[in-house]
């Protein structure tokens, strides 16, 4: 994907090593656009939590730059609290992330660290409770939560800080059905209220219903990036990318192919998309 | 984890911490203040009173958590009040009551008592969160109470990791036999050893990543009626102090 001047986060040839000499990124070039859902396909070990540390200004690329809403990055104390305080990080594990035992302390955490007063810490911590479904438990020691719950801190954590870019390393992983859906709902408002919601993930079938674009790494480097509408026509290249192809694409691709006439417009991206594709076939033959 | 639950269970959990400090301090300084061991024994019994029939704290629970504290001061009370006696002949060997300390040794054992029961007071009905907050206030080091902090988290984290690391040692067989037990054991300590350092590394990239870069800072709680709780408090406390000056 190319740079665009809407673009809010880019990397430019972003080279890292880690000190084992292991490849973290080799030559990656990225660009994301603002107030998109974006999801980052990739095998483990890929480059995914790295590219992300390199967003939030945690590790510093050895070659290559790092642009946020077009400037370079400058590595300064008062350049990176800035940037910290508007590109929010949610790791994949809960526990490497919240610090304090009580979960309204926890989500106060980071607004402490703007050095906001109390009242306005307060207010956000309500509020990012309130926008993850977590008010109830905020009185909860966070070692009697949930998995799931335990995520929504995580998140609540770094919504409280009121980023403009909310990046989420595997948000999904562990959490069950329903949990999911409810994760999916918390992004999808986010995304509405104009914020740019980032996530790493192995399921391609959600990416390809939740995201505007998506981008696969190899090997340390984005190796192709997709707007979603355009993914029934690369499935071949995707699935070459060792990712497999999303089951909703690769069914209505078999209908098609086996003469099922479709009236024109989007192709599904949803099992529920799909299903609503075809009683539309449905009423029109009856 | 019984302490745990029952801080975070106990009808005064949401009370000011700075009046349960004020009651538990008023309580220690009643035990030591009191004239006799049945003074000592009556603010321990006062205090035990309030955190089972005040607070809530099931005695269960209650005797359970000071079970360990009560077998120590068990021992040291028998070793005051009880001296071996060695004769001169070889096998000689003779047990002797300390008749002439029996007042100190109760004196001792009753204030021990007593403060153990104010200090169980504090730490049953206050989570540690709030404790810490508390010091906080108070000017405790900011390294001691970030130590504190993730101590605390931690802990929780690692029983959970030990746990699961047992579980899945016993599902193959690693506790069958005493030599086995000893191995799964060193196993699972090396394999927490390396999981510490990659969490203290994943912690830290968290604290930068929510823009820290000093002292762990968190919102305090504000509790409702803080001011009407820390006067009961002082007033509960002085009426220890009067009750250990008083009783004969």
């Amino acid at each position: 994907m190319k740079p665009t001047s809407d673009s809010i986060l880019e990397l430019k040839q972003v080279g890292f090593r880690y000190p084992d000499g292991s490849v973290g990124l080799d030559g990656c070039t990225l660009s994301i656009t603002r107030s998109s859902r974006f999801a980052l396909l990739g095998a483990n070990g890929a480059g995914k939590t790295t590219l992300f540390l390199h967003l939030n200004g945690i590790l510093r690329p050895q070659s290559g730059t790092v642009s946020f809403s077009g400037t370079p990055l400058d590595y300064g104390r008062r350049h990176l609290h800035a940037l910290r305080s508007r590109v929010g990080l949610v790791f994949q594990n809960p526990d490497s992330q919240l610090f304090s035992a009580s979960v309204r302390e926890d989500v106060s955490f980071g607004p402490m660290n703007l050095g906001l007063d109390g009242r306005s810490v307060s207010n956000r911590v309500e509020e990012a409770l309130q926008a993850v479904g977590m008010t109830e438990c905020a009185e909860k020691p966070v070692h009697n939560l949930s998995y799931g719950q335990k995520k929504r801190v995580c998140i609540a954590g770094v919504l409280a800080m009121r980023p403009e870019v909310l990046i989420l390393d595997e948000p999904m992983a562990g959490l069950d059905i329903a949990m999911q859906a409810d994760l999916s709902d918390i992004l999808d408002r986010l995304h509405c209220e104009g914020m740019t919601v980032i996530i790493a993930t192995h399921d391609l079938d959600f990416a390809y219903q939740w995201a505007d674009s998506l981008s696969v790494m190899v090997q340390g480097k984005c190796a192709a990036t997709w707007e979603a509408e355009r993914i029934p026509d690369v499935l071949r290249e995707l699935a070459g990318y060792g990712m497999g192809i999303p089951r909703v694409a690769e069914l209505y691709q078999r209908l098609i192919c086996s003469g099922f006439s479709v009236s024109e417009g989007l192709p599904p991206r949803s099992h529920q998309d799909l299903l609503g594709v075809l009683a539309k076939v449905h009423l029109d033959r009856g | 984890m019984l302490i745990e639950q029952s801080a975070n269970a106990n009808r005064w959990s949401r009370v000011s911490p700075a009046a349960k400090g004020v009651f538990s301090l008023c309580g220690v300084v009643a035990a030591y203040a009191a004239a006799s061991p049945a003074a000592a024994l009556g603010v321990a019994g006062a205090l035990v009173a309030v955190a089972v029939l005040g607070a809530g704290i099931a005695p269960g629970s209650y005797l359970r958590v000071a079970a360990p504290a009560l077998f120590f001061l068990g021992v040291s009370a028998l070793s005051l009040a009880v001296s071996l006696e060695f004769g001169e002949g070889a096998g000689q060997v003779a047990l002797q009551l300390a008749r002439s300390e029996s007042h100190r040794i109760a004196q001792l054992c009753s204030r021990s008592l007593g403060a153990l029961s104010a200090l169980l007071f504090l730490s049953m009905t206050t989570p540690l969160s709030d404790l810490i907050a508390l010091l906080r206030r108070l000017g405790a080091p900011e390294v001691l109470l970030d130590l504190m902090v993730l101590c605390y988290r931690t802990l929780f984290v690692f029983s959970e990791a030990v746990h699961d690391t047992t579980t899945a040692q016993s599902a193959r067989l690693g506790y069958a036999t005493a030599r086995l037990s000893l191995r799964s054991l060193g196993a699972m300590v090396g394999h927490l050893t390396v999981q510490i350092w990659q969490r203290s590394q994943a912690l830290h990239l968290a604290a930068l990543a929510r823009n820290n870069d000093g002292p762990l800072r968190f919102l305090e709680r504000e509790y409702t009626n803080s001011r009407r709780d820390q006067s009961l408090a002082f007033i509960g406390g002085a009426a220890l102090i009067g009750l250990a000056l008083v009783m004969p």
